[in-house]
């Protein structure tokens, strides 16, 4: 082991530590150089994460299927067989069609509730060494992006812009711990408060302790101010458990997000609002359970002999 | 000469950042992944002296806070950075029974990242960082572990071989 004996190492070593306290208190001030430098660097980054998606685009594919071994035997078999179809179908366009059918689900969300969108290609997810669930899209403040616009997935809501530089911008994904949103219970129109939880399962607070809050209630993003950060009407997620506590002050509820954020592939940015709340009209059909075809077999019982 | 091995350093600093940013970023691993920008300077800075591993660990810290991803406030990972580096320097440079022992090399840089990602984690939530549930913070920080586990030993002769090229060493691991 090495002795540090030298009062040298020591005084950089204070210097250094001084520093990024500094550093820190001027961030939590909110000094704008330091964001700047952080806008900067990933606006120098963002050519690089590009070129870095097409590369590995093929590859994260692979890695993608070899992580989701680990499920029931059914689904695998179920998986094998829908992937057969899909490779016969989508040989070599696999990826592209993807991309189109998220989206065309997206354009049809946003058509229904006359959002204004902007389509952009995920291009970087966001390190889990920070504990933050980000992505980054190809599309920033030159195509017209904010700060706290509504980002959608095919199927719902998907986040909120954090951070926009011209060409790309850093969207805080909706299982970030520190995302919150305000939703309403459709047909109910019941609030609470949404937060993430690190996973696609989310966590309701509702405002009202005599909401009567039940197991698949659908919930939709109560919009804000301005529409901004979030608009309203959006689906995000429906309810699967409820925490009925006796002595707890408002109802919770366990929400599993629409999203599906293992395969963000395209989302769009909500830039404008329609004049009139969409209600409940983009509340997901609820799926059609698959007619199982009963068999009723008639049996005669055969005349026993009698002596 | 400490100014010219630093200058030499930083551009591979710079690489492996841009490397973090643009390529191993795109996937998502189970359990959060590594980082080779913190196993990197953890190697660099056990092979390296405790002036070199602050300014080391004071680089790639600042680096790693100018993420986009990065959720704490500008600084956060330059202070814990300067301090692991400081700290696995003294407890490991020289030190011959982690110079001539990859494995033990692996684990004491694992265990690194272990604490690096804890105190990261305590220090953000001093600061008012969310960083999610106790079970999710958890599986994060042992996924990082487990992970930097597996990448470390692929990558240590490589570091520690660019760590001979600029301060003219002899590659001992």
């Amino acid at each position: 082991m090495r002795r540090v004996g030298e009062g040298h190492s020591r005084l950089l070593l204070i210097i250094l530590i001084v520093t990024a306290l500094f550093l820190i208190t001027l961030d939590l001030r909110g000094v704008g150089v330091l964001e700047g430098a952080r806008q900067g660097t990933q606006t120098a980054l963002s050519p690089f994460q590009k070129a870095g998606s097409v590369v590995i685009n093929p590859i994260k594919n692979f890695f993608s299927d070899v992580t989701h071994l680990g499920r029931t035997r059914n689904e695998i078999e179920k998986l094998r067989l829908d992937n057969a179809k899909l490779r016969a179908n989508l040989i070599n366009r696999k990826n592209a069609d993807a991309q189109l059918g998220q989206l065309k689900s997206i354009l049809n969300l946003a058509g229904i509730a006359q959002y204004k969108v902007i389509n952009a290609r995920v291009i970087s997810q966001g390190s889990s060494q920070s504990f933050s669930q980000t992505i980054t899209i190809d599309a920033g403040s030159n195509a017209g992006i904010k700060k706290n616009m509504t980002v959608l997935s095919e199927n719902g809501i998907a986040g909120v812009v954090k951070d926009v530089y011209p060409s790309t911008a850093l969207i805080s994904l909706a299982t970030d711990p520190s995302f919150n949103i305000g939703v309403r219970i459709a047909g109910s129109q019941q609030i609470g408060i949404l937060s993430g939880r690190g996973n696609r399962s989310a966590g309701l607070q509702l405002i009202d302790n005599l909401t009567n809050v039940k197991v698949g209630d659908v919930l939709l993003s109560r919009g804000s101010i301005a529409n901004r950060p979030f608009v309203p009407g959006v689906p995000v997620g429906y309810v699967t458990a409820v925490d009925n506590s006796a002595g707890s002050i408002a109802q919770s509820a366990t929400v599993h997000l629409y999203t599906n954020f293992a395969t963000l592939g395209v989302v769009a940015v909500v830039v404008g609002a329609p004049v009139n709340n969409p209600g409940d009209a983009l509340v997901p059909a609820k799926p059609e359970p698959t007619p199982v075809p009963t068999v009723t077999i008639y049996i005669t019982p055969s005349p026993t002999p009698t002596n | 000469m400490m100014t010219r091995q630093i200058s030499t350093a930083l551009p591979i600093f710079l690489i492996i950042y841009v490397i973090q940013e643009a390529v191993l970023n795109q996937f998502r691993l189970p359990g959060g992944g590594f980082s080779l920008l913190l196993i990197f300077t953890l190697v660099w800075a056990v092979l390296s002296s405790p002036e070199i591993a602050a300014f080391s660990g004071f680089t790639a810290g600042l680096l790693m806070d100018l993420s986009g991803s990065s959720s704490g406030p500008i600084g956060q990972w330059t202070l814990l950075m300067v301090a692991a580096c400081y700290a696995v320097s003294y407890f490991g440079s020289g030190n011959e029974s982690l110079y001539g022992n990859p494995l033990g090399f692996t684990l004491f840089t694992t265990s690194a990242v272990f604490f690096i990602e804890l105190a990261y984690v305590v220090t953000g939530a001093l600061l008012g960082v969310q960083s999610g549930s106790f079970a999710q913070i958890l599986i994060t920080i042992f996924g990082i572990s487990l992970w930097s586990l597996v990448a470390t030993p692929i990558f240590l002769p490589f570091f520690s071989r660019l760590h001979a090229l600029v301060f003219n060493t002899r590659s001992a691991i």
